[in-house]
């Protein structure tokens, strides 16, 4: 649970009741928790007790070192586990990892916002299995029904006779009209029939109601629920106003309705969202430009030779561009019509404004492109600190290698074991000449290929630049100095097997 | 252990899981307090999240099909009947349900019935159901929790919902005590573990089975300690708080004549805000000089960018625009809040108020006090509100000291025109008939440790007059923390969980009546010497919300302790 690695012995002890463990203060015998606050709590509270104190940490550099070991590795687990679990949390608080590692100087800083540990999403409890489970059920049964209608509708209008008796002689032969003689009262609105107030029938259920009940669905919508084709319909047109629609009773043309708004709902697609899902794209895919960038920045600085300056240009051009795209079309939401006052126009405003942001913050705060000067220097300087680098490790190799020597000359049989071990940690330089000595004349033959592989892997970084590809080009560039180290290292070795027995003799 | 990345997860959770797509969100009251917290609407728009509505505030039914609509409400029985209609005429094409806390399945139910075109993709209990204040204090935003000195029916079931939504959204299944003696801390630790019980399968978390001690909830009342919220403070947040008045992490200055226009509200998140992250907790003297650092570091910035010559220099200021922005506001708006506080405290001579007020809570020297008190409350330049203060500490101190001249004071405030009735109210409330441990540290001789401890105190003298008060809290939890023994002042009421003789490893404290931002204080400092403690309230209290909230829980109740002030206090409680 805690990072304190005393916690699991602690369970057998502490069932006895009397024992306790922990950075127990031996005078006041109160638990603190950790080294640090113990000696502090001691040095502040017992101070008068010099002696005590003395022994005191002698016992804990003693235990210090034996402890010291494992616990370090523990809390290096802990630090980097939690981080790596929830990396969505990890953007927002970007001081909490640093400051984790210096405990000592966190607490000293009040800042509550960084020492606590990252942690899990809270308790959760889904009830959507539960709501299918009762929704399901009632919306098949609405499904089934409105399919039946639907199928009955198609029927109807398939061949609707313009003549207003033939189409009620059609619309009867689809749908049974239940028999009216026996209903009395209207059943919506329970009002009776008589002669002012006449049954009428609903075309789809051939239910009863009053002329005051009926609902009508215009022919064209009917046509289009029936999914069948308007231009077969003209004749229809002409129909008297009254007769351009189908009667229907209320539960039906609800039916009706709610699959014709689901429908709609589902294939809403206006000129809103399909801008709106541009932008959505540009965001995304100059995400990882905008890392990229980054960090050719930061390699440049570095002086890196990977990248060039003009590869940072271009890539900021690129990024220049999606923002500018990203703008426009955000600004081209802004001015799609729409009422005063209405939720689209927030919302327009809403995403315009988030789009503004999203520019703002990560596409314009990219830090500016270094000077050629600047990063000539910063090359300049690297290849002198690697040339230094290299002038060390050849003279510490010579030292090993001389020393070694001597240790071999005055225990004329030696002890491979230590001795080797040295040799290897001594340089890797010397013994990887030492390695591939006897093969490299073998291979010298091969060096023809090396070289038309390099130029092959020259001309790809040529086009993935071009493409700006630059993830493929630092993977290309990092292969090509292998290679070229490689050659390097061949073409040394010849010169240098000559000019190496010398100095070994 | 952190509550606002608890309710900043769960709100990750609700954007995540709605998929790609603009969307809508509807919200309640009380969800859109606990969301602001957490969350600025900027955050929420890098979300996808671009709308949001009350779910009460009956707009047009103007539809837009194209939009995903996340619904985060409280489980009440209005807003199940609201939620009914809107899924009945749905507006937006999708609907993601989120419960802030525990649901009848029978809502469920009517609910289901209610999406007849098969619009709810998400039904779920994600129980963000507290305002994060601070990443280890939480506030449920009821101001007045009591009324005849018992719970109001409504705040002890919210207390109750929001305790068990920090338990669940920390993963936690705590051993529950309360104060022993304080019916509405036992009422509502009741209460708690009958939730827990009911709703065990949820409180199932397999991180108590390793054999550590099971996490602890204290249930604490605020009439143990009457006087941390009376202090004034002297620490960023508590001050601003006691001064300008925080409420949802935002302040208020609109009736402050001098403040710029674009400063009338502010936000102060700690979290989203690295200046406010960073000082709250420090005092007024330290802010002071990191402000004045702040600003030399802007001017420095502000003047390198004024030398645009070229058109590099253009772009280069543009570039850092955001940062730059973003840094001359946060400067900005500290310099004017500081500016405010200075210019309260020297106007209100809170130096010398808030000297007195530490000695009176720290140090018996009854006649020396009371003289003092006399001076000062009868000196204009000292506001009526902080004399009947200074009384009110006075009268706490000394409720029971032979010489206690608490009337002769009430008459100097009555004469000054200030509201007496407030200071028996406040005994009624708190007084030592109700209190239980040693607020003032009066030490019984047989207590040994702790009779040495106060004499080192004293010895060692005082760092600074302004903070030598330290809130009974404080003592408590370092009591729990070191395994003491608990059972007589805090019983258990889950008491098989209890383990023997060893102290918990995180505890969540919540004070009845509201905690203050001195005790947040102390439970951050607890926080930084490696333990794990959270402290919640009904609210977050300063001087004035709490004697505010005295005056309504003792109101029309009949005053039995009070006796000797019988002519100050107000007529209806005689």
């Amino acid at each position: 649970m805690s990072g304190n690695p005393f916690d699991s012995d602690e369970d057998q002890s502490s069932a006895s009741g009397e024992i306790l463990e922990g950075f127990l203060c031996p005078i006041c015998r109160a638990d603190l928790k950790s080294i640090d606050v113990l000696t502090d709590h001691f040095a502040r509270q017992h101070a008068e007790e010099e002696d005590a104190l003395k022994s005191f940490k002698d016992i804990f550099t003693k235990a210090k070192k034996k402890i010291l070991n494992p616990f370090e590795d523990e809390k290096g687990a802990s630090v980097s586990s939690p981080a790596g679990s929830s990396s969505s949390a990890a953007g927002k608080n970007p001081n909490g990892n640093g400051d984790r590692n210096g405990p000592s100087n966190a607490r000293s800083r009040l800042n509550v916002f960084n020492y606590m540990a990252r942690q899990q999403p809270g308790a959760e409890c889904s009830h959507f299995e539960y709501f299918q489970s009762i929704r399901n059920p009632r919306l098949e049964r609405y499904a089934s029904e409105t399919n039946k209608l639907i199928i009955r509708l198609h029927r109807l209008l398939k061949d609707l006779p313009a003549d207003s008796v033939q189409r009620r002689q059609h619309e009867q032969q689809t749908v049974a009209w239940l028999d009216g003689s026996s209903v009395k009262l209207c059943p919506s609105c329970a009002k009776s029939f008589h002669i002012a107030r006449r049954q009428h029938h609903c075309r789809l259920c051939g239910g009863i109601m009053c002329n005051d009940c009926s609902k009508f669905l215009p022919l064209e919508d009917a046509m289009q629920l029936a999914s069948l084709s308007t231009t077969r319909s003209e004749p229809l047109q002409q129909l008297h106003q009254h007769e351009n629609a189908i009667r229907l009773c209320e539960h039906c043309l609800w039916l009706l309705d709610t699959r014709k708004d689901m429908h709609e709902s589902r294939t809403c697609r206006p000129l809103l969202v399909q801008v709106y899902e541009q932008i959505r794209q540009l965001q995304k895919e100059v995400t990882p430009d905008l890392d990229m960038y980054l960090k050719i920045i930061n390699s440049l600085n570095e002086g890196d030779t990977i990248f060039t300056l003009a590869d940072a240009g271009a890539l900021r051009g690129k990024i220049g561009q999606v923002a500018e795209a990203m703008d426009m079309r955000s600004k081209r939401i802004l001015a799609i019509f729409c009422e005063p006052g209405s939720r689209e126009e927030a919302l327009k405003k809403a995403i315009r404004l988030g789009c503004i942001q999203a520019i703002k913050e990560r596409m314009l705060s990219l830090p500016p492109l270094p000077e050629e000067s600047h990063i000539r220097q910063m090359q300049e300087r690297r290849r002198m600190e690697t040339e230094q680098r290299i002038l060390t490790e050849q003279r510490m190799a010579m030292e090993a290698y001389e020393r070694n020597n001597m240790a071999a000359n005055q225990s004329n049989v030696g002890v491979p074991g230590p001795e080797s071990g040295s040799f290897a940690q001594g340089s890797d330089l010397q013994s990887l000449n030492n390695w591939s000595a006897p093969q490299a004349a073998s291979k010298s033959s091969l060096d023809d290929p090396l070289i038309e592989q390099i130029n092959i892997i020259k001309g790809y970084i040529k086009q993935a630049r071009q493409d700006m590809n630059f993830e493929v080009v630092e993977t290309l560039e990092l292969n090509l100095r292998e290679l070229q180290r490689e050659v390097y290292e061949r073409q040394r070795q010849s010169q240098g097997s000559t000019a190496a027995s010398p100095t070994e003799a | 252990m952190n509550l606002i990345s608890g309710i900043k997860l769960y709100i990750e959770k609700m954007c995540s899981e709605s998929g790609p797509g603009m969307k809508i969100i509807l919200l309640d009251k009380e969800t859109t307090s606990i969301i602001s917290m957490a969350f600025s609407q900027s955050d929420m728009l890098q979300r996808e999240v671009y709308l949001f509505e009350r779910l009460d505030s009956g707009r047009s039914n103007e539809r837009l099909k194209y939009l995903k609509c996340i619904v985060f409400i409280r489980p009440t029985k209005q807003n199940i009947q609201l939620l009914a209609n809107e899924l009945r005429n749905p507006k937006y094409s999708a609907y993601y349900i989120y419960f802030s806390n525990i649901i009848p399945r029978t809502d469920i139910k009517y609910l289901a019935e209610c999406d007849e075109s098969e619009s709810v993709r998400e039904v779920k209990e994600l129980y963000a159901d507290y305002l994060c204040v601070n990443p280890n204090l939480f506030s449920l935003g009821i101001p007045n929790c009591m009324a005849n000195l018992n719970w109001l029916p409504d705040a002890l079931n919210r207390s109750m919902q929001g305790i068990t939504a920090v338990l669940l959204s920390l993963k936690l299944n705590p051993v529950i005590r309360y104060r022993a003696g304080s019916q509405a801390a036992q009422l509502l630790a009741k209460l708690i573990y009958e939730q827990i019980t009911k709703e065990s399968s949820l409180f199932d978390f397999r991180s108590n089975m390793d054999g550590a001690a099971p996490p602890l909830l204290l249930v604490l009342d605020r009439r143990d300690d009457p006087v941390t919220p009376l202090l004034h403070q002297w620490t960023y947040q508590a001050m601003v708080h006691e001064l300008l008045h925080i409420k949802n992490n935002r302040l208020d200055l609109s009736n402050c004549p001098n403040v710029p226009k674009d400063f009338k509200e502010l936000v102060l998140s700690g979290d989203q805000d690295d200046f406010y992250g960073n000082n709250m907790y420090a005092n007024y003297g330290e802010i002071g000089s990191t402000i004045k650092q702040l600003m030399e570091e802007f001017q420095r910035k502000a003047n390198d960018h004024k030398k645009v010559e070229s058109i590099a220099d253009m772009k280069n200021f543009i570039e850092s625009y955001p940062q730059f922005k973003k840094m001359s506001g946060t400067v900005q708006k500290h310099l004017c809040v500081i500016g405010e506080l200075s210019a309260l405290s020297n106007k209100r001579n809170l130096f010398e108020v808030s000297e007195l007020e530490q000695e009176i809570a720290c140090k018996a020297e009854h006649s020396a006090q009371l003289q003092r008190i006399k001076k000062l409350i009868a000196d204009e330049r000292v506001s009526i509100d902080d004399a009947l203060k200074l009384v009110a500490l006075y009268a706490l101190r000394y409720e029971r000291h032979a010489n206690c001249d608490t009337s002769g004071l009430l008459q100097i405030i009555k004469t000054r025109g200030g509201r007496a009735a407030i200071v028996p109210s406040l005994i009624e409330y708190a007084g030592t008939h109700v209190r239980q441990g040693d607020l003032f540290n009066m030490v019984r001789i047989t207590d040994a440790v702790k009779l040495t401890r106060n004499l080192i105190k004293g010895l060692k003298g005082v760092e600074n007059v302004f903070t030598q008060h330290t809130p009974l809290l404080k003592e408590t939890l370092e009591d729990v923390f070191k395994g003491r023994e608990l059972d007589p002042l805090f019983p258990a009421i889950n008491s098989e969980l209890v383990p023997f003789r060893r102290p918990p490893q995180e505890v969540v404290v919540f004070i009845i009546g509201g905690a203050t931002y001195e005790e947040a204080l102390a439970v951050h400092q607890l926080n930084n010497a490696g333990y794990k403690v959270i402290l919640g309230g009904t609210t977050i209290h300063n001087s004035q919300s709490f004697i505010q909230e005295v005056v309504a829980a003792t109101s029309g109740i009949q005053f039995k302790h009070t006796k000797s002030m019988i002519k100050y206090c107000s007529t209806d409680n005689i």
